[in-house]
């Protein structure tokens, strides 16, 4: 009885071992895993950078339209935007924009650095806007009673006081973002999951290398985590208020 | 150095300040006391427009500050303002506090503005605190700086907005030692206040306001010692 369970514990062992080998170094396979690696981390990073562009002016657009009145119109275009985005698939807006707006371009990594960036623009908006509602009114007016110009104020006041108040909120955003690339492979990206998914086709086994990438995006993701901890420890550095 | 004419200002219907003319000159100090709800904060949020009237005029250094051709951000440089709620950046040192705006707004090189700060600091004996966070002082030190704050910027004339209602009681005295150590500077002041004493001690005349209008004026001797109208006589037999 115990032997016979020795016995199958060996044989998965080897399974294992040999499916393992066919996944990674077999025809030096794990250089596509890397390959894809890079390419799931240029999106994110490119994705996340352009999305906090966007939504940082989205936000402090929609703020100063509140006393500026001739940006009211670009308002409106904007909470088009934002409604829009969140209310349709990610997945639809990549096919749009990737079939649609930019058939003819080649880079498709650019593509899908625009369709995610855009995307997440609309969700950071939203996180930054109640971030600056959460500074007290009375930040504002002392910056400008002081001469400061609205933009100074939100920039060297109230922008650093939001963003350390929905910091979470952000990283979790990031997060989100970082997985949701794994739909870009449904275009001619080679990034993790497609990585996986040819490897899979080449050796007939799917099971080893999908389970990788989720290991592999665990760890990426896990060690963002650690970064935005990091990130918010230095932060509140002045936070014994 | 100010005049006020005719200032009006409406929150919606409810119009809170009904027609207001006022000279103020330089040096003088004006405390301006009344109830809650009389308007007087909002009178002084008007003079650097934190609040923008809805009728009126104010003039300040020969420059009409409610005319939309007005850069408004060039005279608040010369108007300080303090807060109830001290509002300093919390996310900012003390020394960073009181160097953003003139290092800024180019009005001082970052040496100048770091002794200029220096040198307020030591007067007011918080050097030591020069890297503190706002959040590390307590509430009569928060004023105090958000005082030094304003004077950085080397201003003609100073608001403050009941700087001492959010202070407890043992930190009112230093806040209070610190503003009559600039009116006998000369400093130009507008006060608004419920400190009787301060008002007694250091104005140069004495405004009481109710239901948004200027209802008695004068020195403080006169002022407190021979009230004429009905509503003053009455605010004072309960707040002395």
């Amino acid at each position: 009885m115990f032997s016979y369970f020795g016995a199958q514990h060996l044989l998965w062992m080897q399974g294992l071992q040999k499916s393992l080998y066919r996944t990674f170094v077999e025809k030096d396979r794990y250089m596509a895993f890397l390959k894809g690696i890079g390419v799931t981390l240029e999106i994110s990073f490119f994705a996340v950078l352009l999305g906090t562009i966007i939504g940082v002016v989205v936000a402090v657009v929609k703020h100063m339209s509140k006393k500026h009145h001739f940006l009211r119109p670009l308002e409106w275009l904007l909470d088009a935007y934002v409604l829009v985005t969140r209310g349709t698939p990610v997945y639809v807006q990549l096919l749009i924009l990737n079939t649609v707006v930019f058939a003819s371009v080649q880079n498709k990594i650019l593509v899908a650095v625009i369709t995610f960036g855009i995307n997440s623009g609309a969700y950071v908006a939203e996180i930054i806007r109640a971030g600056i509602n959460s500074v007290d009114k009375g930040q504002f007016e002392a910056g400008n009673s002081l001469g400061l110009r609205d933009g100074a104020v939100m920039r060297l006041i109230v922008l650093p006081q939001a963003i350390r108040n929905i910091l979470p909120a952000l990283g979790n955003e990031f997060i989100t973002l970082v997985k949701e690339t794994s739909i870009a492979g449904t275009m001619a990206v080679n990034d993790l999951t497609k990585a996986a998914e040819r490897i899979g086709g080449a050796t007939y086994d799917l099971y080893t290398p999908l389970l990788s990438i989720a290991v592999i995006y665990f760890v990426l993701v896990f060690g963002m985590t650690r970064l935005l901890k990091l990130f918010e420890r230095r932060l509140a550095r002045s936070d014994n208020r | 150095m100010i005049t006020v004419k005719n200032l009006q200002k409406s929150f919606g219907e409810h119009q809170v300040l009904q027609g207001i003319d006022q000279t103020i000159e330089q040096g003088e100090k004006v405390v301006v006391i009344g109830p809650s709800g009389s308007g007087k904060s909002t009178f002084l949020r008007c003079l650097n427009l934190l609040e923008v009237p809805t009728g009126g005029e104010i003039w300040f250094e020969g420059q009409n500050i409610t005319s939309k051709e007005t850069d408004i951000h060039a005279l608040r440089q010369k108007m300080g303002m303090v807060f109830q709620q001290f509002n300093l950046f919390p996310h900012l040192t003390v020394l960073e506090n009181i160097t953003l705006a003139p290092v800024r707004l180019k009005l001082q090189s970052p040496q100048q503005a770091q002794e200029k700060a220096k040198s307020l600091l030591e007067r007011i004996g918080l050097w030591e605190k020069a890297n503190a966070y706002p959040g590390q002082l307590s509430g009569g030190q928060k004023q105090r700086i958000a005082i030094v704050r304003a004077l950085a910027m080397n201003p003609d004339v100073m608001l403050f907005d009941e700087p001492t209602s959010a202070l407890d009681p043992e930190m009112v005295g230093e806040v209070l030692e610190l503003m009559k150590d600039l009116a006998n500077e000369g400093m130009t002041m507008v006060v608004v206040t419920h400190e009787m004493g301060f008002a007694r001690e250091v104005a140069t005349r004495v405004l009481f306001m109710d239901e948004g209008k200027v209802l008695e004026q004068g020195a403080p001797d006169t002022f407190f010692g021979n009230p004429q109208h009905p509503r003053l006589q009455d605010f004072l037999s309960k707040v002395l």
